[in-house]
């Protein structure tokens, strides 16, 4: 990809759902943090930096990096944060690594549900000039955008009811007995409860070295970044055509470019893309070069995208399973690295040789990422 | 053992400066009932609701220009969750190009029974010609104005 020091994923801790209440938010970010340290293998005397990733607002603290610092190793120790999105902390941490000035990064990102309203606390995010007067959080901004993504493409409730129900499908295999159900996310047409999940509390944590670490600590199960690409789109929804990604296909090509790929289609054993709603998975078909839209209806029907088809996408369930609302886009980058590491658990696909991690956040993915991950330290 | 937690809330007040911009454009909405974008004297757009710098070439923006009241309806949702300080669900929202704008203006959709989403959805469906609407008293906010279906 272009990096004199091509950073592999060497460690990984994905807690989707974390539903007992025993733990406090900083134990909950110790917990994790330790557990990919245990996960690499190391201790948190190997790690030369740190990164993270959270939302003050739903953790209830302003810079909330401050009180992240004990429970992450941070303590006289470097450390920074990344409030855009989860997946920029990883993206960070990756750059960190490739610097050369790294041996190793650890990058944890979380999202508490202990604010009494999500949808309020996400209304914080609107500005106060011309939006906080709009109930606008992240679920009404998906549903304006399908309501967009509908018009130009007829079939695409279809498409988007057959993705929801993949993805519920894969969740059920992936957590046979999970912890707690995700309760169904509430209406805003055209977005139906059937097609989201309910916010729930959930962490992940990964670390990051360099090829000469892997070397000298003799690691096998590492997954290497390929290719990473990420790009952002104007904040006012108006400005934007709601039924396009551009700024996941500049992504992408990035991505791809870094990677060597010219097939996407071809390319990968398997995908991990956000699916905040079926919408958004289906336009990350699109910008990702995976399926046309006006294929979308029939590959969802064929199960293209289904386990066992051509390209399975989601085989944790995806957010549809699990809403941890910040910290989704990194937890996408973590499976797809377990998947390469043989560390997925339940939904482990055999031989994953490279997979597409696409994370895209805020107010209709206004923040998207493609990351190509591989076993091979080369693409 | 028992589980406790700490409960808080937190009641801060913020007097945000809306700038010269913003401020002409919720004048002329009180005063004149009446919406207006600015225009990024580069690439002709009229940006709606004005910006005094286009962030697409991040060059001051230069003449106002009056658009509306009619428009087209870019996007929508119908939402049934009751939002702090906001009107009663449910209520329908989105965003409208206005006529003579190149960017899409967000508000509150009237007049519309909502009871059933789908045959809601039908009357508001992107691209549906819809008018602005000015409230009788205005304060120069956001919910001075709404869209009606043309």
């Amino acid at each position: 990809m272009g990096l004199r020091n091509q950073p592999g994923v060497i460690g990984c801790a994905i807690r989707p759902v974390i539903a007992p209440r025993d733990r406090s938010l900083e134990e909950v970010i110790y917990d994790t943090a330790q557990l990919a340290l245990t996960d690499a293998g190391l201790t948190i005397e190997d790690i030369d930096g740190i990164v993270v990733a959270a939302n003050d607002q739903f953790d209830g603290r302003s810079i909330s990096v401050m009180m992240a610092s004990g429970p992450t190793g941070g303590v006289d120790r470097d450390i920074m944060s990344t409030p855009s999105a989860s997946e920029h902390a990883f993206v960070l941490g990756a750059l960190r690594v490739a610097t050369g000035q790294f041996r190793t990064q650890l990058v944890v990102s979380w999202s508490p549900t202990e604010v009494s309203s999500m949808p309020e606390a996400q209304r914080l995010g609107a500005d106060p000039y011309f939006h906080r007067a709009l109930p606008l959080d992240e679920l009404s901004a998906h549903a304006l955008q399908a309501s967009a993504v509908e018009q130009v493409q007829p079939d695409a409730r279809t498409a988007a009811e057959a993705v929801a129900a993949k993805n519920r499908s894969h969740g059920q295999q992936a957590w046979p007995q999970p912890p707690v159900t995700a309760a169904a996310g509430p209406m805003r047409w055209p977005v139906t409860p059937a097609m989201t999940s309910a916010p729930v509390t959930g962490s992940v944590a990964m670390v990051l070295a360099t090829p000469d670490f892997v070397q000298q600590r003799s690691l096998r199960d590492v997954a290497w970044i390929q290719g990473m690409g990420w790009a952002t789109e104007p904040s006012f929804l108006g400005d934007r055509d709601l039924a396009t990604a551009p700024a996941l296909v500049a992504a992408a090509k990035q991505a791809y470019d870094g990677a060597g790929i010219t097939d996407p289609i071809s390319a990968f054993d398997l995908a991990e893309l956000t699916d905040a709603t079926p919408y958004t998975e289906l336009l990350a078909y699109e910008a990702l070069s995976l399926c046309p839209r006006d294929q979308w209806a029939a590959r969802a029907a064929d199960g293209s995208f289904a386990q066992g088809g051509k390209l399975p996408v989601n085989l944790s369930g995806g957010v549809l399973t699990w809403n941890p609302v910040f910290c989704t886009g990194m937890i996408r980058i973590a499976e797809v690295a377990n998947q390469i590491r043989g560390r997925a658990g339940r939904h482990q696909a055999a031989n994953v040789r490279r997979g597409l991690a696409h994370a895209g956040s805020g107010f209709a993915m206004q923040y998207q990422s493609a990351i190509v991950l591989g076993k091979e330290a080369r693409a | 053992m028992e589980l406790m937690e700490r409960q808080e809330t937190w009641s801060i007040t913020y007097n945000h400066a809306l700038g010269e911009t913003a401020s002409y454009f919720y004048a002329k909405i009180r005063d004149e009932g009446a919406i207006y974008g600015k225009r990024c004297a580069k690439t002709n757009r009229v940006l709606v609701p004005p910006r005094s710098f286009s962030d697409e070439t991040l060059l001051p923006t230069t003449d106002w220009v009056k658009v509306g009241p009619g428009g087209r309806i870019e996007a929508f949702t119908i939402v049934y969750e009751k939002f702090n300080n906001l009107p009663d669900p449910p209520y329908a929202f989105g965003y409208v190009l206005l006529d003579g704008a190149d960017t899409a203006l967000g508000g509150y959709f009237k007049g519309i029974d909502l009871k059933d989403p789908a045959a809601a959805a039908a009357k508001l469906k992107v691209g549906t010609r819809v008018k602005a609407k000015f409230a009788e008293k205005r304060t120069g906010a956001m919910l001075d104005f709404w869209f009606e279906l043309a």
